[in-house]
C-alpha cells in the first residue's frame, strides 16, 4: 500500500487529506503522480515540492517500496 | 518541561520561553526573540482568521533540523522552536523563536536566520480568511 498525502490547498483541491494506492512492484513515483492527476485534474498544478517518507524528493522516476508515504505539498506559507 | 522545539494547538507563553532559555548556562549574555503574530490586514484586505495545517510529522522534523543547524553554525547556547497549528485571529500568536548566545550578534544573526529559514523549509500552511473569502498564502513576506 502507498499512502498518499495532501495538506493545505492541496488538500482543499481533491478535498482529502490521504489516499491509498495497491503497490505494485517497479511502481514510480511518476505512476503515482500521473494517477492523482488523472484523477483530480489540476489538483497538482501547485506542487512546488514532493516528499517521500517525509524527506523531500527530485527524481519522479523514484522507485516506490510497498508501505511509502508520498506528500505532494504546495508552496509553504508557516510562521 | 517543555521540548525546545514544538508544533502545538495552543498558545505559547514567550516569558516562559525566555525562562527556560536562561536555566540552560549562566554564560548566556542575551537572547533575541521573534515573535510571529496574526495581523488584521494583509494586500489589502481585512483579515478575520488564519487557519494553520501542517505535516506534522515532516514539520517537527525539518524544525529540530533548523535547531542543530542553528545551535552549530551559531555557537548558540540555546534555542527554542515554537509553531501553533491552530486557527488564530489578529493579535494571536503564531511562533516564536528565541536564541540565547554568550553575545548579541550571534543571538540576533541566529534568530533571523531561523524565522526566514523556518519559512522555506517547514511545511506549514496559513489559510487567510477575509470577509470577501478564503485564500491560502503562497508567498513569503
Amino acid at each position: 500500500m502507498i499512502r498518499v498525502l495532501f495538506f493545505g490547498p492541496i488538500a482543499e483541491r481533491v478535498n482529502a487529506r490521504e489516499l491509498q494506492f495497491d503497490y505494485t512492484p517497479g511502481m514510480t513515483l511518476h505512476d503515482i503522480t500521473s494517477r492523482v492527476g488523472m484523477q483530480y485534474p489540476g489538483a497538482l498544478s501547485i506542487v512546488s515540492f514532493i516528499a517521500l517518507n517525509q524527506v523531500q524528493i527530485g527524481d519522479r522516476q523514484q522507485a516506490l517500496q510497498d508501505g511509502d508515504e508520498i506528500a505532494f505539498m504546495a508552496k509553504f506559507s508557516g510562521g | 518541561m517543555t521540548a525546545t522545539v514544538r508544533l502545538q494547538q495552543e498558545d505559547f507563553s514567550p516569558d516562559a520561553e525566555i525562562a527556560a532559555l536562561k536555566r540552560i548556562s549562566p554564560r548566556i549574555g542575551g537572547v533575541v526573540t521573534f515573535v510571529g503574530c496574526a495581523r488584521d490586514f494583509s494586500e489589502g484586505r481585512e483579515i478575520s482568521r488564519l487557519d494553520f495545517d501542517a505535516y506534522d510529522a515532516m514539520a517537527l522534523a525539518e524544525m529540530q533540523k533548523l535547531h542543530a543547524e542553528a545551535m552549530a553554525r551559531f555557537g548558540l547556547i540555546g534555542a527554542r522552536i515554537v509553531h501553533r497549528v491552530a486557527t488564530v485571529v489578529p493579535g494571536d500568536n503564531i511562533v516564536l523563536i528565541a536564541v540565547a548566545a554568550e553575545h548579541r550578534a550571534e543571538a540576533f544573526d541566529a534568530c533571523r536566520w531561523l524565522i526566514d529559514e523556518l519559512k522555506l523549509r517547514v511545511p506549514i500552511w496559513k489559510k487567510e480568511v477575509t470577509p470577501q473569502g478564503d485564500a491560502w498564502v503562497t508567498t513569503h513576506p
